[in-house]
């Protein structure tokens, strides 16, 4: 396959959804989700083609320019191992959701039933197609276009259920969202300003006091996208989205975002100044163990998961800076970890809305026994808690190890890494702890009330949540080969 | 060949100690019993008693099972496997390879273990209240039993008993004070290991209801009162076997042997006389406190080791 | 066979064993053949190549590139690995034996998990001691740790999980000490594999730190005090074939790596760490066996005994890092020996006890003590192994405990003679605390076997208690043969251990038996030759034996007596001695140290206090952030706007001033 190749099929990953979007509006409302559904599985086919073909290629990196203007490369796509990676499983992620909603949005939701309205699967494949497009682009322009076109998605979808609390919720992430992104406006405009265009690849030449003020930029919207402190406050909120929607959004893709562009504005990078890693580990560690105290009131299933995505997601910000302190393997484990966490994550809301499908609530005080009267939820639930928990086999196992060990080697350049590196441990500890205290009250046990009434699960929302566990029994090996 | 002919003095020793035993306890009731302004049943008594009890029939009662019918014999053959193994006829152990310090404190240890076993498995409270008893007294007994024999098993470089006794009759003992002090804790914990007031009152057990022969009738009995007889003697064996084994058989002549045999048993009764004396003059001590006057014991070998530690 | 082939085919076999229990988890009966079967041969071939390695003194290695990019796949099958996996094999043949009829009594609880938790447990564990590379170490370990907890919750019941949480959190947490200290090292070699970590030249402090780390890390698993806490709950909740292997095995991998890292790897070249070992283990002893003589279910006591032998083992270990620091040779292998031949002794008494523990579970249904009794009549095999393991862990010649007791106090004594003021000082103190802790034991198993077994039924279910299966009395049995050649056959045993003890120590092996007899290096110090004993005793039976034929003729038959006598009234069941009332002396005694265990109270309330104060803190901060930008968004733009407004005076007037000002404004910078 030649690269041309692997640029054409990228190509129809992103448009092929944009273009499939409208129909949702157009067909019969019970096949809108067949669609959404569809498309979605030729999107992640195309980067799944793609993928195969970088790989057989001898995984060379390479960039295509496929939209300038005047010489100023402003759309491209970059293939590298990075992207292939983040790529193939917000595709999966997004097309195990898509299949989930056809179940989840019907009428047999006891928590909130109606079917699925058009609009929802209109954001939804704009979304996928808009994720594939920031994933693989290679300018920071291109960045910047589908960034702001998720946030628009989120916005739709998090306000979906037009309750004014959902509505307020959309909009708060809409402008959190937004202010973010002003960081990487002045990103855009410093990268024109210092090197005449918006190719990434030109971080590379820049000087120090430039790569400075782009990264830190980057890192601000960055901030925004991830819900670090202090642009946090828009993810729990969000959690008034369909469940789906949450999965997808707040645990598989959107959050992703973030740091995924963290870590190509490093890579492209090459040599960055210590100031940065500093100021990310920095702020890194605070968002970790803030959010690590916010577990402890939560009572709703989906706000614990939320403030656990927030954790982990700080702990990746944590070791891609300290990679800037001279660790490969940091950058690496930073890496895969998202790709793990994506699945990983991704089953535990899709579990909880398993939960809420089935029994009406997400409420933990109500919900014991799942092994009894439900094995595949239960199954479910505990491999997701063990693998937030860190536990092999799970996936974050091995990623979690290769992080800690870059931390560990950053920290040969600056002893007082060590510091930040073992409060990350001690949070380890904690979020393993807890998260096992959950799984011990949930799993085990004769089934509560609630539980004891629940109803059947469709096929559909059985097939993804049981895909995932699969996934994240293997991804991790997978992600640690890849990446090395 | 002198590996058996040792083996052979073993034997001899055990047989010996094992046909004393009666008489020595004998001797300690005649003497109890002049201190009871008494006549005393005569120092034979005590072998007509195992006779008369052998021809009576046993009662036992439903509940006890193996470990109670076992007992008397693991408890008679523990004490015969010590009795091998200690230098007392002469100033080596007869048989080496039993006789180090270690294992004569748990072939104790065994007798006990079994004792305390059939105790509880007869099922009369009164012999379960002995079990806990036994027991205890053995926690608090062992570690100075221990510490004073390391003592003196450091000073002469082994832990074997027959070396250790050697060294002492050879005068070869670095810190004379540090012996002495040992000789003390150890004779008070072998005291106490006899049962001899104030810590016990072995030979009123069935009188008293008390203890683990409660329950123990006919051959049984013979073979128990006898064991526990044997025990006696041979701790106290044990102890002037190691600590005082001056007079004792250097050479493996049967003049010499012979001047061993009559020694030890001289000695022993001129123990068993200072010890009837010593117990005499006491009365029971409540149980509980018993751990008061065990820490003296503890305190003394704790001094003989800091001595010894000291060179002194 | 190659020792290796041997090796990974037992693996893949308990591996196969397990997925197979899983699929065949809709007939109880399938399951449980298959994962059993498997298990025996899988242990059977861990047993044939370990014995292999142990006897030839050496053992191979094997090394693969494997998927992770900063961790190769490294195996070493040495001596000392070799020893963990004799330990894993026999308990497991055992415990697998013991299951084929010991699972009827989790009929349709789940059976198909639990061959493929157990099977995946013993299969992590022989990993974990041949892994040579610290990330699969850990990832074995972990693996580990995973599926016990599952063995522990799997009644499912409050306490199990509760009991769970805890084995797992503690276990896990003080995993990541572990963890932290293979970075530390990965930092300073270079590398993950244990051979780098060996070679590398560490600087004193670093030295010490690792230690320390290393230390309690694996200290946690062994079930150290202060460390301990999870075991009392943990090994009772499992069941009890898992039991066996989580009290007698898995405790030994945290002596393993004890070993593996002070000795092998970091060569315990600091004299203070031998003793902080040695103290840590003596503390361990002591209260392992007074906590054990408190307790009056039978599981419970066993775990807290298991701490017990812990102590012992490390006690041993201890010695042997003094002689190495110290520079004795002689010392440094005797007191290893003690060590590793306690951790094979105790492996095995200790799966007879607890699978002796899940026969009475199985017969009477209950755990307490207190509600059995006069079970040897009924259950008159499983009274008999019972009683053999039980002597074996009071340490009564010539059984196995004795002879690696006696190993250790040699080991002792050894230290004592040494050549400087701390060695002289703490060895007699250690063998007085080992001789305290003997005492203490042969309390606590007469008081277990003794209120069991021995004296009348306590309750309907002992009354009517029925002997266990033929499987069940086999896995015993055959554990309590072994606790017997383990004792006999000392002059065998020791010199292959001895072996082991000079290929982990890389020098030449030092003489500890000839003949029949075992020594501890120096036939002067000291000899013992446990057949003899065995001989003597039994030809010495002889005597009490003819003693009492005498005047057999002239007297009658025994008669039985339905009760005891009770000073004339009638007997009553609970006249007899009970659990706590056996052991109130030492209870009264040692009040203090029992005190120590109810400071346990406060530190868990502590904990409990702090979680709620975080939460209800973490509850108020929530929406603090929330607060303050919606604050802005509310508040802060809308006075802004407001105090903007003022500029809209609606005269028409101002307006015109406005645009004129502007353009002067723009007319300025246009010229200037």
């Amino acid at each position: 396959m030649t690269q041309t190749d692997i640029i054409a099929l990228l190509a129809a990953a992103v448009i092929l959804p944009f273009l499939a979007a409208p129909v949702s509006f157009v067909v019969p409302r019970f096949l809108a989700s067949i669609v959404c559904a569809a498309s979605s599985a030729l999107s992640f086919a195309a980067i799944f083609a793609a993928s195969v073909g970088y790989t057989m290629d001898g995984k060379q990196a390479f960039s295509r320019d496929l939209v300038s203007v005047h010489g100023i490369a402003i759309f491209g796509f970059t293939v590298d191992r990075i992207s292939v990676l983040i790529g193939f499983a917000a595709g999966l992620v997004g097309l195990l959701v898509c299949l989930y909603s056809v179940g989840y949005m019907a009428l047999g939701n006891r928590e909130h039933p109606e079917v699925g309205k058009p609009r929802y699967f209109f954001f939804m494949q704009v979304f996928v197609s808009a994720m594939a497009g920031l994933v693989f682009s290679s300018t920071i322009s291109g960045q910047l276009f589908f960034y702001e076109a998720t946030g628009v998605c989120s916005w739709g979808l998090i306000a979906y259920y037009d309750s004014p609390k959902a509505i307020a919720a959309g909009t708060k992430a809409l402008i959190v969202e937004h202010i973010g992104s002003l960081g990487l406006y002045f990103a855009a405009a410093m990268f024109f300003v210092s090197a005449g265009g918006f190719s990434l690849s030109a971080l590379g030449g820049m000087g120090p006091g430039a790569k400075t003020a782009i990264i830190l930029g980057i890192l601000f919207a960055a901030w925004g996208k991830s819900a670090q402190f202090p642009l946090h406050i828009w993810l729990p909120d969000a959690m008034e989205a369909p469940t789906p929607v949450s999965a997808y959004l707040h645990a598989g893709s959107m959050v992703n975002i973030g740091v995924f562009m963290y870590a190509r504005a490093l890579l492209a990078a090459g040599n960055v100044p210590h100031v940065v890693g500093a100021i990310g580990a920095i702020a890194a560690t605070f968002t970790l163990v803030y959010a690590f105290f916010l577990y402890l009131p939560q009572l709703d299933l989906k706000k614990l998961l939320v403030y656990s995505t927030i954790t982990q997601l700080a702990s990746i910000f944590l070791a891609l800076s300290l990679s800037t302190f001279g660790s490969i393997l940091a950058f690496d484990g930073g890496v895969a970890h998202i790709f793990n966490h994506a699945f990983a994550k991704s089953l535990f809301f899709l579990v909880a809305g398993c939960l809420s499908f089935t029994t009406g609530t997400r409420m933990m005080p109500k919900l014991h026994g799942l092994l009894a009267e439900m094995p595949l939820v239960a199954i479910g639930f505990g491999t997701a808690a063990l693998a937030i928990a860190g536990v092999p086999p799970m996936n974050l196992f091995f990623s979690h190890f290769a992080m800690l060990a870059g931390g560990f080697q950053a920290s040969r350049a600056y002893w007082p890494l060590l510091i930040l590196v073992g409060i990350s441990i001690l949070e380890a500890v904690g979020t393993f702890g807890w998260f096992l205290i959950k799984f011990g009250d949930a799993v085990p046990g004769p089934a509560s009330p609630a539980v004891a009434g629940a109803t059947a699960l469709p096929v559909t929302m059985a097939v993804a949540v049981a895909a995932l566990v699969t996934l994240t029994l293997a991804s991790g090996a997978f992600a640690a080969a890849w990446m090395g | 060949m002198q590996g058996a002919v040792l083996f052979g003095v073993g034997v001899f020793q055990a047989i010996l100690l094992l046909l004393a035993a009666p008489l020595y306890s004998g001797i300690s009731r005649v003497i109890r019993a002049k201190f009871h302004s008494r006549r005393g049943p005569g120092i034979w008594q005590d072998y007509r008693d195992l006779l008369k009890l052998l021809n009576r029939r046993e009662v036992i009662p439903a509940a006890a099972g193996l470990a109670f019918r076992a007992t008397p014999y693991v408890v008679v053959v523990a004490m015969l496997v010590v009795a091998m193994a200690i230098p007392a006829v002469m100033v080596r152990s007869p048989v080496a390879p039993m006789g180090d310090l270690i294992t004569v404190i748990f072939m104790f240890a065994m007798a006990r273990f079994f004792t305390a076993l059939a105790s509880i498995d007869c099922g009369s409270m009164f012999a379960g209240v002995a079990a806990s008893r036994e027991t205890t007294m053995g926690v608090l007994n062992e570690p100075i039993m221990i510490l004073a024999l390391f003592t003196v098993a450091l000073m002469s470089g082994s832990t074997s008993l027959g070396n250790i006794a050697a060294a002492i009759h050879a005068g070869r003992m670095p810190a004379y004070a540090a012996t002495l002090m040992a000789m003390l804790a150890f004779g008070f914990a072998v005291f106490v290991e006899m049962g001899k007031l104030p810590f016990d009152l072995v030979e009123a057990e069935q009188e008293l209801q008390e203890g683990p022969l409660t329950e123990y009738s006919g051959r049984s009995l013979a073979l128990m009162k006898w064991g526990v007889a044997l025990k006696q003697l041979v701790a106290l064996t044990l102890f002037i076997g190691v600590f005082i084994p001056f007079g004792a058989a250097v050479a493996l002549s049967p003049v010499a042997l012979g001047l061993g045999v009559l020694i030890l048993l001289i000695k022993l009764l001129f123990a068993f006389i200072a010890i009837a004396f010593v117990e005499n003059t006491m009365a029971r001590n409540q149980f509980l406190d018993v751990s008061r006057i065990t820490f003296m014991g503890a305190g003394a070998a704790l001094l003989a080791f800091a001595l010894s530690l000291a060179r002194v | 066979m190659p020792v290796l082939a041997l090796l990974e085919t037992s693996v893949a076999l308990y591996t196969i064993g397990g997925a197979g229990s899983l699929l065949l988890w809709r007939s109880d009966a399938a399951a449980t053949l298959f994962a059993g079967v498997t298990s025996i041969v899988a242990a059977i071939l861990g047993t044939a190549a370990s014995a292999q390695v142990l006897i030839d003194g050496t053992g191979p290695s094997f090394a693969a590139a494997g998927p992770i990019p900063f961790a190769s796949f490294l195996l070493r099958f040495d001596p000392l690995a070799a020893l963990l996996v004799l330990v894993i094999s026999l308990v497991t043949l055992a415990a697998s034996l013991y299951s084929l009829s010991y699972l009827r009594e989790y009929a349709g609880k789940g059976i198909g998990v639990m061959g493929l938790c157990f099977n995946l447990f013993v299969a992590s564990m022989v990993m974990v001691a041949v892994a040579d590379n610290g990330f699969y170490f850990l990832l074995f370990w972990e693996l580990m740790t995973l599926t016990s907890y599952f063995l522990v919750i799997f009644d499912q019941d409050n306490k199990a999980v509760a009991a769970g949480f805890l084995y797992f959190f503690i276990t896990q947490s003080f995993s990541m000490l572990l963890m932290t200290a293979f970075l530390l090292l990965f930092i300073h070699t270079g590398s993950l594999d244990f051979s780098s970590f060996r070679a590398a030249n560490l600087p004193p402090w670093l030295g010490s730190v690792i230690f320390l780390l290393t230390f309690f890390g694996f200290g946690a698993k062994a079930g150290m005090v202060p460390l301990h806490i999870w075991l009392p709950r943990a090994h009772p909740a499992a069941p009890s074939h898992a039991s066996a292997l989580m009290s007698g095995v898995m405790v030994k991998l945290g002596i393993y790596g004890i070993i593996r890292f002070a000795i092998e790897i970091l060569g315990a070249s600091a004299v203070w760490w031998a003793w902080t070992v040695v103290a840590f283990g003596a503390v361990s002893a002591v209260l392992g066996v007074l906590y054990a003589l408190g307790e009056t279910d039978i599981k419970r006591l066993l775990a807290y005994s298991s701490v017990e032998n812990v102590g012992i083992i490390l006690m041993g270990v201890g010695v042997g890092m003094a002689g190495i620091a110290t520079g004795s040779p002689v010392l440094a292998a005797i007191g290893l020996l003690a060590a590793f031949y306690h951790t094979l002794n105790h492996a095995v008494f200790k799966g007879l006890l607890f699978l002796g523990a899940g026969a009475l579970t199985f017969a009477t249904s209950t755990r307490d003590m207190a509600r059995m009794g006069g079970l040897a009549r009924r259950m008159s095999w499983t009274a008999s192994f019972f009683l053999i393991g039980a002597l074996s862990i009071a340490a009564i010649p010539p059984l196995a405990g004795f002879v690696s007791e006696w190993l250790t106090y040699q080991a002792f004594f050894a230290t004592g003679m040494g050549p400087d003021f701390t060695s002289r000082l703490f060895g007699p103190l250690a063998a007085v605390m080992l001789g305290l802790t003997g005492a203490l034991a042969v309390m606590c198993f007469v008081k277990a076997w003794g209120l069991m077994f021995g004296g009348a039924a306590r309750s309907e279910a002992a009354a009517s208690a029925a002997e266990v299966p033929v499987t069940m009395l086999v896995g015993m049995g055959g554990l309590a043969v072994l606790c017997m050649a383990l004792g006999l056959g000392a002059p065998v045993v020791a010199p292959v251990l001895s072996r082991a003890v000079a290929a982990l120590r890389k020098s030449g092996a030092v003489e500890v038996a000839d003949g029949t007899v075992i020594f501890p290096g120096d036939v002067h110090q000291a000899v013992l030759s446990t057949p003899l004993v065995a001989v003597v005793m039994v030809c010495l039976v002889a005597v009490p034996v003819a003693i009492a034929a005498m005047h057999r003729g002239r007297r009658l038959a025994p008669r039985i007596v339905p009760e005891a006598w009770a000073c004339g009234y009638d007997h009553d069941a609970r006249m007899t001695v009970s659990a706590s009332g056996f052991v109130e002396p030492p209870d009264v005694m040692f009040r203090g140290l029992y005190r120590l265990r109810a400071m346990q109270g406060p530190v868990g309330d502590t904990l409990d206090g702090s979680v709620i104060v975080s939460t209800e803190a973490a509850g108020i901060v929530e929406p603090l952030w929330n607060r303050m930008a919606m604050w802005v968004a509310t508040r802060g733009v809308p006075f802004i706007g407001q105090q903007l407004q003022v500029m809209e005076g609606g005269n028409l007037r101002v307006y015109c001033l406005y645009i004129l000002a502007a353009l002067a404004v723009m007319l300025i910078c246009v010229v200037g």
